[in-house]
């Protein structure tokens, strides 16, 4: 049995997206609700979230956009360049308190306090870039913490795992240039779905060639087609890769019932990906593991879904 | 919408006097496949394709020896020899379209802009005119594809057009397919926008179809689009 970390906190629910937005609030809560239930849940490790230290906050985002989110967040604007990413003027600390909180898993996971960690946070991260804000998303919560694993502790090689139906752009971006962090997105097809980026042929570019892949899956597709995947692809990769460690962009939005995409990948399916991304994380990272919230806007199935994959962190 | 605007304005030219040789070192030097001729006015008197040079290049099934020896014969030859004097160009005032028909109707894969005094001023390869269709599709950028299937009568698109921005969303492009079924024509809005739920709520309750991607790819021989 792992020992687990389990970061979630109120704060995060302030970030208010109006209430015509799938990003709610609510979502949250379904996520914790599922997991609080759970007879596992006094065995988790609680992890808090915090603001994140600017230094690595940094290492990601140019302070020039930190500083115009943050203005105008407070200016009382409800959305940063686009509709899509609604926000109130307690965002920009809710972002910084969900890094902070990702970044503190990582922490607690390298000083050994725990084995891995479900960090439930909003608003997600993997469309944010460097410098802009897309899809819902601020900050790149994992793209942070793999550049804080790499500075503060010195890993040299960490692999993403990203299930959320739609491509992670933002963190593909970030690292596309990079041997040293490996970026593996499972998605919907981009023709079929935001945000249009993610086909087979980016692979990464310059010296991080290779160091990229992506799995684009058609319209209507369920867990067996997620299974050749993750063995076709992800599988081989990691394996030669040996991450020392593993970041999960852990979106539920693929499941059969969630209305933003068009996949049918079952609750079965999802713990099917976990358990098979955890034994990656057995095999080459000492067990090593950070899954972070993404998407996933289906509140009636949101509980299970958070519950399985938690309870697959501690027994895997 | 015109040539003038997605041509590639500086074109690596040759002389009727430079030699075949020389024309491949420059051709693999800059990476082009086309190279037109001009004279020290600028005018337009010929082109060059990789092909024309490849049929002129010795055949790399020959023994070395011969092959060394046909080689040196190509020293005696110039551009003025091989060109295409016929040259299909085409006008910086032409459109995109225009190119395209063009295209379909030569299958010339790219064409030399001239002005009227037949001086060259840029190039149009395929390759230009789909980054250019890239463009207007708004393929780079981020969003999502509907598909809606509607009658064939006055004011659907406007209908669909009203919601989408009703709701505040960019449209990086629309498509019509104009024979979708019988009667019945394809829209294909590209929202720049993730959040599209509220829009396809509000069609589906205005009795539009919104196409399920899963019976599109699977069925797409059949509407041939």
């Amino acid at each position: 049995m792992k020992k687990t970390g389990f970061m979630y906190d109120q704060g995060l629910l302030l970030h208010d997206t109006g209430s015509d937005h799938p990003e709610s609030p609510e979502r949250l809560l379904a996520v914790y609700s599922g997991i609080r239930s759970a007879n596992f849940f006094r065995l988790l490790i609680p992890v808090d979230a915090q603001r994140i230290d600017f230094k690595w906050l940094e290492t990601v985002h140019n302070p020039d956009y930190i500083y115009y989110f943050e203005e105008i967040c407070l200016s009382g604007r409800t959305y940063l360049d686009s509709q899509d990413n609604r926000m109130c003027p307690d965002t920009f600390d809710a972002t910084l308190l969900a890094s902070g909180g990702v970044v503190n898993a990582c922490r607690m996971v390298m000083e050994g306090l725990i084995d891995n960690a479900f960090c439930a946070v909003r608003p997600p991260g993997h469309h944010a870039g460097q410098n802009f804000a897309m899809g819902f998303c601020f900050f790149n919560h994992v793209a942070i913490a793999a550049r804080y694993l790499q500075k503060a502790w010195g890993i040299e090689r960490v692999g993403i795992v990203d299930f959320d139906v739609h491509h992670g752009n933002g963190t593909q971006r970030i690292f596309e240039e990079d041997p040293t962090v490996f970026y593996y997105s499972i998605h919907q097809h981009p023709t079929f779905s935001f945000p249009g980026t993610g086909r087979e042929f980016e692979k990464g570019t310059g010296a991080g060639l290779g160091f990229t892949l992506n799995s684009p899956v058609l319209p209507g597709q369920s867990d067996q087609a997620y299974r050749r995947h993750f063995e076709k692809d992800l599988c081989p990769a990691f394996d030669s890769f040996k991450p020392q460690v593993i970041l999960v962009s852990c979106g539920f939005d693929a499941h059969e019932d969630d209305d933003m995409s068009d996949m049918k990948v079952t609750t079965d399916g999802f713990s099917w990906m976990i358990r098979r991304i955890c034994e990656l994380a057995q095999r080459h990272g000492s067990g090593r593991l950070i899954s972070v919230l993404e998407g996933g806007y289906c509140i009636r199935r949101l509980p299970e879904l958070a519950r399985n994959h938690v309870e697959i962190l501690i027994g895997c | 919408m015109f040539v003038s605007r997605s041509m590639i304005k500086e074109v690596v030219t040759i002389s009727r006097k430079t030699s075949v040789l020389d024309a491949q070192k420059i051709m693999k030097a800059n990476r082009v496949r086309h190279l037109p001729v001009v004279e020290e006015d600028g005018r337009l008197v010929g082109i060059v394709t990789d092909r024309d040079l490849r049929s002129v290049y010795p055949s790399i099934t020959l023994p070395p020896e011969e092959q060394q020896k046909e080689m040196q014969r190509l020293h005696e030859y110039t551009i003025e020899d091989i060109m295409t004097r016929e040259v299909v160009s085409i006008a910086p005032t032409s459109t995109i379209q225009d190119a395209l028909l063009l295209i379909e109707k030569t299958r010339v894969g790219a064409f030399p802009v001239v002005d009227e005094r037949g001086v060259l001023i840029g190039i149009i390869s395929v390759r230009d005119l789909l980054g250019a269709f890239i463009k207007v599709m708004g393929v780079h950028e981020p969003g999502t594809l509907l598909g809606i299937v509607v009658e064939e009568k006055v004011g659907e698109l406007k209908k669909i057009v009203d919601v989408i921005s009703e709701e505040k969303i960019s449209l990086g492009s629309i498509l019509v397919a104009r024979y979708w079924d019988q009667n019945k024509r394809a829209v294909f809005p590209y929202l720049l926008a993730l959040n599209v739920s509220r829009v396809k709520k509000r069609l589906q309750a205005m009795g539009y179809e919104l196409i399920d991607p899963l019976q599109w790819h699977l069925g797409q021989g059949e509407n041939g689009t």
